[in-house]
């Protein structure tokens, strides 16, 4: 039983799962239904409206990279445990690995490719730089859309605060003083 | 993980016809997506009930009434919870990390599987994932798991802070399925493994936790969360303990109690609070009280601490919560 | 400009997100590979099924050993595995890689290799430390002298556990073949390494592969070695005419890249009533993993510390069914600082010294194992200047003197010193008519700086500011310069560096000469600040090129090797640091750090204090949290971020770092010797003498976690 499931699903994800369908084709499509095994949605990244037909078992972490050529954020475990893949839904800081991008239809997601204003950096952006907030810069992108929610967030002002909020951002490369300071002029501009 | 047939349901009674054997709701996918791809969880369908309203957060009836959909960041910063349950929001404060909290639902977090890492990994027999494998931890690598409440065929401890927090202050939840609502008792709501470590709980299949229920304990503003973990933070409990207490002219008038970390459920430890009762609220009161929590304690090769780091887990969380410091 | 504070140069992309690391490398019509592994820890393999992977929805190909893609055998020794991946069918750890599914998508492939079944012929797997073992044998190190009396005697065992490297970034290939030619987008400290491996085992001239690795996200060692992805993701491109993506998961870089040995070590010490050491000895065990061959030198930091008159060191390895040992950060020194900073403390107390003290009598102004001076060695600055700014002084001489609440405060310090070496490297500079210049070389930038070191250096050479140089590392086709390990990156490559930047001054002024369209033809010039000026005229390079329509000038500078038999080369460092123990359930944190280093010239001291701190930080790790731990199986059954502990943002205090302002002038002109490695060395041993000094108990055996402490 579960086999047949299994091929059938299979099957229908085969001919384009995974495959992000340039926007014409998915206009084309729009009126039909997704074929069974696939799904279709429509959300905002970074400002711009985008329509995908895809594979369920698409990720949001893999639809930016793989689909949408956003490869700023970062895949460390995959699994929740690391923060590497943190990106905006919504205004609010999530894990971009742990959702699945077929839950957004309708929603905003920003990720590190849109927080500068053009050539302007971000203040959190310009502030990591000023303090070395990073080393091998992997987990550098994750790092930031936390700390621009963590300085946005009042009820965080100690450095014991701020270094709890920011604990579901891992850095191996131990930028962790270095991070805490760049917040903490991130915030003061901020005020 | 396996391919699987998604829907999204807007109606509870949307969701609860999609439901079926296989079928898996989708909340913040914090638990599921994560054991999907482990192939710890192969659902044929799922059903994203996150446009389901079952959300809200109010004072109703004497009791704090929490929508399973609410997710663990805001229930943490509402002003209620913090004002009538702070232990509520200390617990989820200390849970997981930002970002999780602001995917994970109360619902699934009630309903989050256990961490130990055999139950994880498919390659590893597992009694709780494939009834009958075995179980690898009761001689293997154990230092995490529990020693209250378990059995020879799973020695998993329930990984979830919230509940902790939830079955100390006698939690209820509200079940919802086609053939209407039931209530249960959080701590009864949840299955010791016994022979069948694979049934966790009472929840049907397809039903659904509509809401928490939490009655309002006047004095339960006195109340602490103590979490304790090799790191800082970002760390599931070796041991917690959610404790709120009365005291009086320094006299231990009524107190909750639970612990997590250390066993099978989320466990309510009624033996120390009826021990305290009418104490001194002191340290060494406390510290003699809490040598019960540990009655019937069955300690593994490396967990053995967890006894000993439970009593005084009790201790230190009573003294912050009777302000006795 | 050198020893200034320098913004990264590759700081914008970083933050932006910009950066390219290996898996981020788009190719039209790319497919995923998925790494399968053996679910058993020892033994043969009978029999795979692969027809419902092969089914599944977008698979193009499953390789396993009864079908494999053919790789030829490893020659040389790489720290990493021994055997290239399915070529034979014996299981030598948990979760080898057995297979190899190619699929259209990652969501296929993964599923996919799900889908394979393995049969095998099981063996017990050994996975006991010391314990019983396959082959244990004993490597004599080193014996100075003989003597082993004094009147005085200290003897103890400390051991260390498994570990891991956790570099954020999971190990990640892409390759794609142009006819013959092969392009390779990999993680590497140094993409000749990789070169080098595939040119063996694929068997195609070195020429022919391009290899690239501009950014790498994080290493520690791990990504030193060549893992099973590489190989196979080439070997599968080239038989299915299609680019291959492949990224081990996070669990599967556990298995199988690499991890730091479990050792043991067991120090016997004599020395006079003054504390005057006159005998070491440290028998050392470490394991090595039967994926690969390297195992580590344990006890050998022993040799080079305190001043003694008789040292001996030993090594047995123990061969366990486990994937390749490899090197991490500080191999050996590491783990080996831990048992002799822990053991100079427990001696200092049993004599009543000051632990600083108690360093100070037995400083070794000479190499302690072989009699020569040091090129250059400012330790004891280090311990009064840390000392000093610590506050050492008002240290309570008891231990459980001193409580903050309910938390038992305590402090430590130990030493820091780490090997220095400086390696033959090539560099090219380039200067472009757009008044830029370009620094390459095969060196990679782990989140060293080296980019930074890079810029920094040519800049100073060429007297142009920082932000007009453009460094170009981590691409075979530069010249060879050295591999980011051993912290010898910038101690090798910097002189290559000014070298480089020297000749091409002479090129640029050779065609300002004799270039007909040149203004300063046939005339006396001179270089300064990027200018040429003959007389009053005054051109800059970018201008002149422009000028005599020249595309650019180059020259490649190489800096030899270091042949110096005369000196001890080592960087130094002290460390002092404060913990507290919670009196009840005794967890230790750390909350205050100062470490202050002797390591020659520091070229840009924004990253280099970065480094220190980063390694601080993993030294909090080794400390306090992490251990891989194996059962039966021999599987790591910890083998993922939320339960193997790596220090998150609330376990790490601010950590104040100072560097002594001394060149090495034997090492190289410019005097940098290496600071990669040196901050973790002695943080273990500082934090273990911490905790001890809050609570009286002397934790032998890392981690030191809780339970040890109630
Ligand atoms: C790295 C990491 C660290 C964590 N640390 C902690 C921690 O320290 N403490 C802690 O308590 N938790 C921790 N968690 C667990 C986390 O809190 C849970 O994963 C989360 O609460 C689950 O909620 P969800 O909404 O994401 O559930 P989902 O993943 O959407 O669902 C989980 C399960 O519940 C079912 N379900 C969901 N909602 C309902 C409902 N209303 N009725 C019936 N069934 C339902 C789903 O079908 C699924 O089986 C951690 C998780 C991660 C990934
Ligand atoms: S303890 Fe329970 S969950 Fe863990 S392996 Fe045993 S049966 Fe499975
Ligand atoms: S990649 Fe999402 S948390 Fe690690
Ligand atoms: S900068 Fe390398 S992991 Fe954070």
């Amino acid at each position: 039983m579960t086999t047949s499931r299994r091929q059938f699903f299979g099957q229908a994800a085969a001919v384009s799962a995974g495959v992000a369908l340039s926007a014409p084709a998915v206009e084309a499509l729009a009126a039909e239904p997704a074929p069974a095994g696939l799904v279709d949605v429509v959300f905002e990244v970074n400002g711009e409206r985008q329509k995908l037909r895809l594979d369920p078992r698409v990720t949001l972490l893999d639809a930016l990279r793989e689909q949408l050529g956003l490869v700023g954020t970062k895949k460390g475990c995959d699994r929740g445990q690391c923060g590497a893949c943190t990106v905006h839904v919504d205004d609010r800081r999530v894990l971009s690995c742990l959702t699945l991008t077929a839950t957004l239809q309708g929603k905003e997601v920003t990720t590190i490719e849109g927080i500068a204003d053009g050539d302007d950096l971000h203040p959190v952006q310009r502030a990591f730089i000023d303090h070395d907030g990073f080393q091998c810069g992997f987990c550098t992108s994750g790092q930031i859309m936390s700390a621009v929610k963590v300085v946005e967030e009042r009820e965080v002002r100690t450095d014991d605060q701020i270094r709890e909020a920011m604990s579901g951002n891992i850095c191996r490369c131990g930028a962790y003083p270095n991070i805490l300071e760049a917040i903490k002029q991130a915030k003061a501009g901020d005020r | 993980m396996h391919a699987f047939d998604y829907a999204a349901a807007s109606t509870v009674r949307g969701a609860l016809d999609l439901a079926g054997p296989g079928s898996a709701f989708l909340a913040g996918g914090t638990t599921l997506v994560d054991l999907m791809k482990l192939d710890v969880l192969t659902p044929d369908r799922v059903i994203d009930v996150n446009a389901l309203p079952l959300k809200g957060i109010r004072l109703h009836d004497g009791a704090l009434r929490i929508g399973a959909l609410e997710r663990m960041s805001d229930v943490a910063a509402h002003p209620v919870v913090r004002s009538v349950h702070p232990v509520i929001s200390k617990a989820l404060l200390l849970s997981a990390s930002g970002q999780v909290r602001n995917m994970a639902s109360i619902g699934g977090n009630l309903m989050q599987r256990t961490r130990c890492d055999y139950f994880r990994d498919v390659t590893s027999a597992c009694n709780k994932r494939r009834p009958g494998s075995g179980c690898p931890a009761l001689t293997g690598v154990n230092r995490n798991h529990a020693v209250l409440g378990t059995s020879d065929s799973c020695v998993a401890t329930h990984a979830s802070d919230v509940a902790v927090a939830f079955v100390a202050l006698d939690a209820q939840v509200v079940l919802r399925s086609k053939d209407g609502d039931r209530v249960a008792p959080l701590e009864e709501f949840y299955r010791l493994p016994g022979s069948t470590p694979d049934r966790e709980n009472v929840l049907g299949p397809g039903e659904l936790i509509a809401e928490v229920v939490v009655p309002v304990l006047p004095w339960a503003r006195h109340s602490t969360y103590l979490k304790i973990r090799d790191r800082q933070s970002y760390e599931f409990a070796l041991t917690s303990v959610a404790a709120a207490v009365d005291v009086k002219r320094g006299v231990v008038q009524d107190v909750r109690l639970a612990a997590g970390g250390v066993a099978a459920k989320p466990w309510r430890l009624r033996a120390v609070e009826e021990a305290l009762k009418g104490g001194v609220a002191i340290e060494r009161t406390f510290a003699e009280a809490a040598e019960s929590a540990v009655d019937g304690a069955r300690p593994l090769a490396h967990n053995a601490f967890k006894t000993a780091l439970l009593k005084r887990t009790i201790v230190r969380a009573l003294l912050d919560a009777a302000g006795a410091r | 400009m050198i020893g200034r504070p320098v913004d990264r140069v590759d700081g914008r992309i970083k933050v932006t997100g910009a950066a390219p690391y290996a898996a981020d490398t788009k190719i039209p019509g790319v497919t995923c590979g998925y790494l399968v592994t053996s679910t058993i820890g020892r033994g043969r393999l009978t029999g795979m099924d692969t027809a419902a992977a092969l089914a599944s929805p977008g698979v193009l190909a499953v390789y396993t050993p009864f079908n494999p893609l053919k790789l030829f055998a490893y020659v040389q020794e790489q720290n990493d595995e021994r055997f290239p991946p399915l070529q034979d069918t014996e299981i030598r750890f948990f979760g080898q890689a057995i297979g190899f599914v190619v699929a259209e998508t990652w969501e296929q492939a993964r599923d996919a290799a799900g889908l394979v079944t393995a049969t095998y012929d099981q063996q017990p797997p050994v996975t006991e430390f010391p314990g019983r073992t396959l082959q244990a044998f004993e490597e004599v190190e080193e014996v100075v002298g003989t003597q082993t009396v004094g009147d005085i005697t200290f003897t103890a065992s400390y051991t260390t556990p498994f570990q891991h490297h956790c570099a954020m970034e999971p190990h990640a290939t892409v390759a794609t073949w142009n006819g013959d030619h092969l392009t390779v987008y990999t993680v590497s400290q140094g993409a000749l390494l990789v070169q080098r491996r595939l040119s063996e085992t694929l068997g195609v001239d070195a020429a022919k592969i391009h290899v690239l690795s501009p950014h790498v996200g994080g290493g520690f060692g791990g990504k030193w070695g060549n893992w099973a992805q590489v190989p196979l993701a080439c070997a599968a491109s080239r038989a299915l005419g299609r680019p291959v993506k492949a990224v081990l998961t996070r669990e599967q870089v556990f298995a199988m890249a690499g991890h730091r040995p479990r050792t043991k070590q067991t120090l016997a010490m004599t020395c006079t009533e003054d504390g005057k050491l006159t005998s070491i000895v440290n028998d050392g065990v470490t394991s090595r993993g039967l994926g690969g061959n390297w195992s580590e030198s344990v006890a050998n930091w022993t040799l080079t510390t305190y001043a003694s008159p008789n040292l001996r060191v030993t090594k047995t390895v123990v061969p366990l069914n486990l994937g390749a040992a490899t090197v991490m950060r500080a191999p050996g020194e590491a783990n080996g600082s831990f048992a002799l900073e822990s053991a100079m403390d427990e001696l200092a107390a049993q004599l009543g010294v000051d632990p600083v003290e108690l360093r100070l009598r037995n400083y070794a102004t000479l190499v302690p194992n072989t009699g020569k001076p040091w090129s250059g060695k400012h330790l004891d600055e280090c311990y009064r200047l840390g000392a000093e700014e610590f506050g050492w002084s008002k240290r309570p001489k008891q231990v459980r003197a001193t409580a903050d609440g309910d938390w038992l405060v305590g402090t430590g310090m130990a030493t820091a010193t780490y090997g220095a070496s400086r390696g033959q490297a090539s560099i090219k500079v380039r200067l472009h008519p757009d008044g830029t210049a370009s620094v390459s070389g095969t060196a990679a930038d782990l989140g060293t700086g080296q980019y930074t070191v890079f810029a920094i250096l040519a800049a100073d050479e060429l007297g142009i500011p920082v932000t007009r140089v453009r460094p170009d590392l981590g691409d075979s086709t530069s010249p060879a310069a050295a591999n980011a390990g051993g912290s010898n990156s910038t101690c090798t490559n910097g002189p290559a560096v000014q070298v480089a930047a020297k000749a091409v001054q002479t090129e640029l002024i050779t065609l300002a000469t004799t270039n007909p369209r040149s203004p300063f033809y046939g005339k006396e010039v001179s270089y300064r600040d990027g200018s040429v000026s003959s007389g009053g005229l005054t051109m800059s390079f970018g201008t002149l090129l422009t000028t005599c329509d020249v595309g650019g000038v180059e020259a490649v500078g190489t800096s030899p090797r270091l042949v110096d038999p005369e000196h001890g080369f080592r960087s130094f460092g002290a460390h002092f640091c404060e913990v507290r123990v919670h009196r009840l359930t005794g967890e230790p944190r750390v909350t205050r750090w100062l470490s202050v280093c002797d390591a020659g010239t520091i070229v840009n001291a924004k990253a280099a204090r970065s480094q220190i701190q980063g390694a601080v930080v993993m030294g909090i790790g080794q400390a306090l949290l992490e251990a891989t731990e194996v059962d039966v199986s021999a599987r790591f059954t910890n083998a993922n971020l939320a339960s193997y502990l790596v220090p998150v943002h609330a376990d790490i205090p601010r950590i104040d770092v100072r560097f002594l302002d001394h060149s090495d002038p034997v090492i190289s002109g410019l005097g940098a010797k290496g600071i990669g490695e040196l901050g973790i060395v002695g943080v273990a041993g500082a934090i273990a003498n911490a905790v001890h000094h809050a609570t009286g108990v002397r934790v032998r055996d890392l981690p030191i976690t809780l339970d040890k402490l109630l």
